[in-house]
């Protein structure tokens, strides 16, 4: 009974000193350090704005993190950076790491775009929009016209991309129509019908298609638009990864936040939002702080603001349940880590991404999710082709990604849950060594697999979700951008990151961060004349 | 042709389909936002098998204690029916928990492997094995205080000294040492319930026969599964009297003399001296690393003896400006101990498990100052070596420092 009592004790004395360990008030507080929360917060500060940046782990990131087991540290997530881009040509994340927030982070370039890998498929493509025209010609020969048309398309959907992106999501129709008109007209297709109406190949189409994955719905559902941009933008742009795993630009932007007057407080997880007469009051903590602030920027998703942290529930509208049941809830993850205990050249790995398919039919591998088995799909990544010293000499990196319904994994037992997964893992290594002739199974010195659960153990998103909600046409990020102003239905709350405006993905998550600050500025700049140049 | 008229100009089915669908966009969305389900969501099942398989604490209270040596005692657990804690994670063979206990009103974490098998678990119990220490900080309130009835918090099942089909060989070669045979007697369970699917020998080694924690045991289990089990037990004392065992320590020869086949990793559990000595014997067999698995290192007593610690500051005490949140308080601490032992000292400690430097529970900021990271219990990121972070269970104050340091959640 005795150490009961003290424990109790000591738990008051750890509350009562937690309480005082916080100021009160803050003029924004960020409910979640992934890469939209960290991108929103360190633009709010960069304009000066007392911003407290609450997130649940003990380290910022989110998905965008790494950790170690025996001599490799793993990236958990991350693929292949797209809106970063070479130092003459910087795409959106670059513009906003180095030019507005200059942070301290190495970024190293892709060597290749992919390999892909299907029945029928067996092709290196590079970056570089020229070179992969012509690689895609080599492969399918014909196709060349068809698929300088998809880039071309894609130059005047960025162009009007970045006009809506001004316009504050109410462009002007006449504007749209004069300058954008392949943009209109493409908007509310997938990806699919308009390849299809490109005429391109269909094994051309194969090839082009296999950044699929990355946004996780097939082509006939996947929103044309949404695709030629990514698409476009890692051929033209390249691709790029941190030197040393996510960790160093989410630590990189945690520093530049405090340096610049931030606040983040870790291990504290945000349990409400406080809400009266449909305004923002604060929000409370895991560790028992009441926080005071008027505005809130949500990492978390709607799905889980709106049905878990509102607080009264009697403050959540009738309509922010529908929006969240409108739409359809993304995929989670299937990650295989493998420390091997060889280089990349000794094992013959000379890729950096490959994407293995056993055709690339898109919608059947993607009801294979859906239930328990060896997806034939995977994107796999050598982190040492890209970054040779991503392991100690003699060693390699290797990760298997495959995706997956969480439902599919809600009836696992504990007891079989290892069972499950290694099965799962193993099939996928075979099926790699089987693709590529590389041997990998013999070499393995550190295993380890992240499922669904696994990302909801960390991230705690609704079941587990790494990608946000999927952006079939009338889903993505036209409607979102054109219909943006129609969500507030609570004042000062506004989202940020994989579940936004620009749907999922690093650079889409980070882009949406630094937009909801944008949005939060300008609001502040009328109510409390914050000062914005710095 | 004018460089306009060159330009694309997609149809997808016809000019005014293409801009109707275009036009349709925002009015399709806002109908089916409207026309969708209003009724909360209210059930997440991945994360509730999240938490099943890592509680973030579970309360338990001792249902037994048995004597296994003179200095060794095992404690049954059981969920406290008084807590919200109704069942026990399952786990691995081979996890820890990482109890945490106030002793001398100062709230501690110890980390203890789960000796009893994962099955066990589902039917409601877990067992752990403790050898009373000389100068135990924990272990001296454990034989004063723990009664059948007493209250433990834990944490989940942690760490990954584990049997990992896709990795390792087909026989586990388990070098244990001391109280460190406890992981492999939950492993010895799982291969002969048949959850775990792996022969194993375990070479055990004990300072006399006295000493060694479940013989008899073991000894029934490998004659009841000959095939799948083998124990050869090692004392180091001057005499040994007990018949079948060897003598000394567990060297190349008694580790060539049992683990025949080429098919094997070695598994080590043991005191920090014994890691270092099976490393050069290990390195004599020329065993590639990924057949050596070795449970984390331990938080290091005597690190005056570890390469690089520099010798002057011994005997040294320093003052922490420890940071949480907005509050800062001045600390000391010992050069010799870690410095969540002096945040412990302190009743300031931020959460911890493993106390080797491999979990990273309790990751800190290192403001100003130096510390103290011996390579054995280095698990930090590239990133949180480049940025300063470190893990105070296994770095040393060698200066002043200033640390800010996460609040226990």
């Amino acid at each position: 009974m005795r150490t009961i009592t003290i424990l109790y004790l000591l738990k008051i004395q750890i509350m009562v000193s937690s309480i005082m360990g916080i100021e009160e008030s803050y003029d924004v507080v960020v409910i979640g350090a992934g890469n939209g929360g960290l991108a929103a917060t360190a633009r709010l500060v960069l304009s000066g704005v007392k911003v407290l940046l609450i997130e649940q782990h003990n380290l910022p990131g989110g998905f965008a993190s790494s950790f170690v087991r025996g001599r490799f540290e793993f990236e958990t997530s991350l693929h292949e950076l797209e809106g970063y881009g070479p130092a003459n040509d910087p795409g959106s994340v670059r513009r906003l790491f180095e030019k507005r927030l200059n942070i301290d982070a190495e970024f190293l370039e892709v060597p290749e775009a992919y390999r892909v890998i299907t029945k029928d498929i067996d092709a290196i493509l590079p970056f570089g929009r020229e070179a992969f025209i012509n690689e895609v010609e080599k492969q399918v020969p014909g196709s060349k016209e068809s698929v300088m048309n998809f880039f071309s398309l894609a130059d005047d959907i960025n162009a009007a991309f970045r006009y809506i992106g001004k316009s504050q999501g109410r462009p002007d129709q006449q504007e749209l129509l004069k300058n954008h008109s392949n943009f209109l007209k493409t908007a509310a297709y997938s990806a699919q019908e308009v390849e299809n109406a490109l005429n391109i190949p269909k094994k051309a189409q194969d090839i082009i298609n296999a950044y699929w994955c990355y946004i996780g719905l097939p082509m006939n559902r996947m929103n044309f638009t949404l695709y030629a941009a990514m698409a476009s933008s890692y051929i033209d742009r390249g691709a790029y990864i941190p030197k040393l795993r996510s960790t160093e630009f989410t630590l990189a932007l945690d520093k530049r936040i405090r340096e610049l007057g931030g606040e983040i407080l870790y291990n504290t997880r945000v349990e409400k939002i406080l809400v009266e007469n449909a305004k923002v009051l604060g929000v409370e903590t895991s560790n028992g702080d009441k926080i005071k602030t008027k505005q809130v920027i949500s990492n978390a998703s709607q799905t889980l603001v709106y049905n878990k942290l509102i607080y009264p529930k009697s403050e959540v509208p009738e309509i922010a349940y529908k929006e969240v049941n409108s739409r359809i809830h993304g995929l989670s993850a299937f990650v295989v880590y493998l420390g091997l205990e060889k280089s990349a050249e000794e094992l013959g790995i000379n890729e950096y991404s490959y994407f293995i398919m056993d055709e690339m039919d898109t919608e059947t591998l993607y009801h294979q999710w859906d239930s328990l088995g060896v997806p034939k799909g995977q994107a796999t990544v050598c982190l040492n082709v890209a970054n040779p010293s991503a392991s100690p000499p003699g060693t390699s990196i290797l990760y298997i990604t495959t995706l997956f319904q969480p439902g599919a994994w809600k009836d696992v037992k504990p007891e079989d849950y290892v069972k499950v997964k290694n099965e799962i893992a193993k099939g996928l290594i075979v099926d790699f060594e089987k693709a590529t002739g590389i041997s990998v199974m013999d070499h393995i010195e550190e295993f380890e697999v992240a499922t669904p659960q696994t990302f909801a153990r960390y991230s705690r998103t609704y079941n587990g979700i790494i990608y946000g909600y999927e952006p079939e046409s009338w889903d993505s990020l036209v409607p979102r951008l054109m219909m943006m102003n129609d969500h507030y239905y609570i004042e000062g709350l506004e989202f940020a990151g994989g579940f936004g405006r620009r749907a999922h993905g690093y650079s889409s998550a980070i882009n949406d961060g630094e937009l909801a600050a944008l949005f939060v500025l300008n609001k502040l700049q009328v109510k409390i004349g914050v000062g914005v140049n710095k | 042709m004018t460089e306009k008229e060159d330009k694309l100009n997609i149809t997808v089915k016809s000019n005014n389909k293409d801009l109707y669908s275009f036009m349709k966009l925002v009015p399709t969305r806002k109908k089916r936002i409207e026309k969708a389900s209003n009724a909360p969501i209210t059930s997440d099942p991945i994360n509730q098998l999240a938490r099943k398989l890592h509680p973030e604490r579970q309360h338990m209270v001792i249902s037994e204690i048995r004597d296994e040596t003179k200095t060794t005692k095992t404690f049954k657990l059981i969920p406290d029916p008084d807590s919200d804690t109704k069942e026990l994670a399952y786990f691995r063979a081979g996890q820890y928990l990482s109890l945490k206990v106030v002793v001398d009103g100062v709230l501690i974490t110890r980390p203890y492997s789960i000796s009893s098998s994962p099955t066990d678990a589902l039917n409601g119990f877990y067992e752990i094995t403790i050898r009373k220490e000389s100068h135990g900080f924990l272990t001296g309130h454990v034989w004063e205080h723990w009664k059948v009835g007493t209250k433990v918090e834990s944490s989940g099942p942690e760490g990954f000294f584990y049997y990992e089909p896709i990795r390792d060989a087909g026989t586990i070669v388990a070098i244990g040492g001391g109280s460190g045979v406890t992981p492999f007697r939950s492993m010895a369970k799982a291969i002969i319930n048949g959850t775990l699917d792996a022969k194993m020998v375990l070479l055990y080694g004990s300072s006399d026969e006295h000493d060694i924690i479940y013989y008899n045991e073991f000894k029934e289990i490998e004659e009841k599964y000959p095939d799948k089990i083998k124990v050869v037990f090692v004392l180091s004392c001057a005499e040994v009297t007990l018949k079948g065992c060897e003598k000394g320590l567990i060297s190349t020869d008694i580790i060539k003399k049992y683990a025949e086949k080429d098919d094997n990793s070695f598994f080590i559990c043991g005191p920090q001296v014994m890691y270092d000595f099976i490393d050069k014997e290990l390195e004599k067999l020329d065993v590639p690393l990924k057949r050596i698995r070795k449970e984390a290192y331990g938080e290091i007593k005597d690190i005056l003896k570890y390469p690089g610690f520099p010798q002057e500051v011994a005997g040294k005490t320093f003052k922490i400006k420890v940071k949480i949140g907005n509050i800062s308080k001045e600390i000391p601490a010992i050069a010799t101990e870690s410095v969540l032992v002096a945040l412990e000292r302190a009743n300031l400690a931020p959460p911890s498990k493993c106390r080797s430097g491999e979990c990273g529970f309790c990751r800190s900021l290192l403001i100003s100052g130096d510390v103290y990271i011996s390579s054995k219990c280095d698990g930090r990121r590239a990133a949180d070596n480049k940025f300063n972070f470190f893990h105070p269970c296994s770095s040393y104050p060698i200066s002043n420092l200033e640390i800010d340091i996460p609040r226990d959640a």
